[in-house]
């Protein structure tokens, strides 16, 4: 029970993907312009990597070594298509601003790293538990990154159209570089500093 | 090859062809399943995008081998439409072209009004080619007229963002000029018919 339960720390704080591994940053810069993006990305990714993280584990002792990449490929792909077409069906906006980064999912390194350095070695559940760790791990560090960079990028803060507050005067005179691809190296690297300088993060 | 090698080299492959058909029925489920809601949400999407032109419209229809739209209030047509493509700062920007339906009996060519559908210019700057303030600039004018004012028009660009302007505008001006011809022939074809 407790090593279920460290599985599922674990995603979250001391092997964070994308803020301690480093893993996903390609949709993590992408996407994060803005809360309501974060958290479709967020539901997007938790939902491929539960099922892929699930599939890995089960056929984990059927699966030929020498075949195993591509069959995690081919699980992996086929789910974010599901994913793709479900939500060009049922959330057409969403869709839309997701755009090419759903299909990007496939790619994801924290997906295809999972699959293989946990899902193929471990039981079903520690397996779920993984997926549902990294999962919230990467929407707590895409949201923050997220929320820093529409703060600053464009002065307000609103999630799916309701407004929460505004900073005065930087809504009036935003600084559009932390929308733009450069403000999210900015935004990452500062948040890595800032958490290594706070030990949140540990060297070596 | 001995025998357990062949079952060495063969398995893999095996296995693989078999997660590849099973992954195969799934996605064909799944499109079968969505197909029909996809293209409904694609036909909302550009009712939608027509309704910001056409306020009192209720029907439209799409000629795919001309690329227009044609839209309809209570059976009568009430203007054209159709996408065109500008060559942005930060990529291709999709505008809706609104026609006014008169320019069939007379000369001139009337633009009824031009919407942004999408486009990925510069947060702050070019973004604001969306704002009412610019687009509205073409409602209403004559299709001579679309240039940018130091060009001898009446759109004013946005400050700071020239070339998302003058991108709008070249694209707005030669997609007119182009479609206008084809509407004009189409129409004259449906009215032989049904005259």
């Amino acid at each position: 029970m407790t090593e279920i339960i460290e599985n599922l720390k674990n995603g979250i704080i001391k092997s964070n993907p994308v803020l301690i591994l480093l893993l996903g940053l390609c949709p993590t810069l992408a996407v994060s312009t803005s809360i309501d993006n974060a958290f479709g990305m967020t539901a997007a990714v938790l939902f491929v990597l539960i099922s892929s993280n699930i599939i890995v584990s089960l056929i984990r002792n059927y699966t030929p070594q020498r075949v195993r990449i591509p069959v995690f490929i081919v699980i992996i792909a086929t789910l974010v298509t599901i994913v793709d077409l479900t939500m060009q069906a049922f959330l057409p906006s969403l869709s839309k601003s997701l755009g090419i980064f759903i299909p990007l999912i496939v790619v994801n390194c924290i997906i295809l790293g999972r699959a293989e350095a946990f899902a193929s070695k471990n039981k079903v559940p520690n397996a779920i538990m993984d997926a549902v760790g990294m999962g919230i791990g990467f929407g707590i560090a895409i949201t923050i990154i997220s929320f820093l960079r529409q703060i600053l990028g464009t002065g307000n803060l609103a999630v799916f159209g309701n407004e929460i507050f505004n900073v005065p005067g930087l809504s009036e005179n935003p600084m559009s570089i932390f929308i733009l691809p450069m403000g999210a190296f900015l935004v990452i690297s500062l948040l890595l500093a800032t958490l290594r300088y706070l030990g949140v993060i540990k060297s070596g | 090859m001995t025998k357990s090698n062949l079952k060495k080299e063969i398995v893999p492959v095996l296995f693989l062809t078999f997660v590849v058909c099973i992954s195969v029925i799934f996605l064909y489920g799944t499109n079968s399943v969505t197909e029909e809601y996809i293209e409904n949400a694609k036909n909302d999407a550009v009712k939608s995008m027509l309704k910001e032109q056409f306020t009192e419209m209720d029907d439209y229809s799409y000629d795919e081998k001309l690329d227009f739209y044609t839209v309809f209030l209570n059976g009568e047509i009430v203007g054209y439409a159709f996408i065109a493509v500008a060559n942005g700062y930060g990529g291709p920007i999709e505008l809706i072209v609104a026609l006014e339906s008169n320019f069939l009996q007379e000369d001139e060519i009337i633009i009824h009004g031009i919407s942004v559908v999408s486009h990925s210019e510069t947060p702050g700057l070019g973004e604001k080619i969306v704002e009412a303030s610019f687009s509205d600039q073409f409602t209403g004018i004559n299709f001579n007229d679309v240039a940018l004012t130091r060009d001898g028009g009446k759109i004013d660009a946005i400050s700071g963002a020239t070339v998302s302007s003058s991108a709008v505008v070249d694209s707005v001006f030669n997609s007119v000029k182009e479609k206008a011809d084809i509407i004009r022939e189409n129409f004259d074809l449906n009215n032989g018919e049904e005259s």
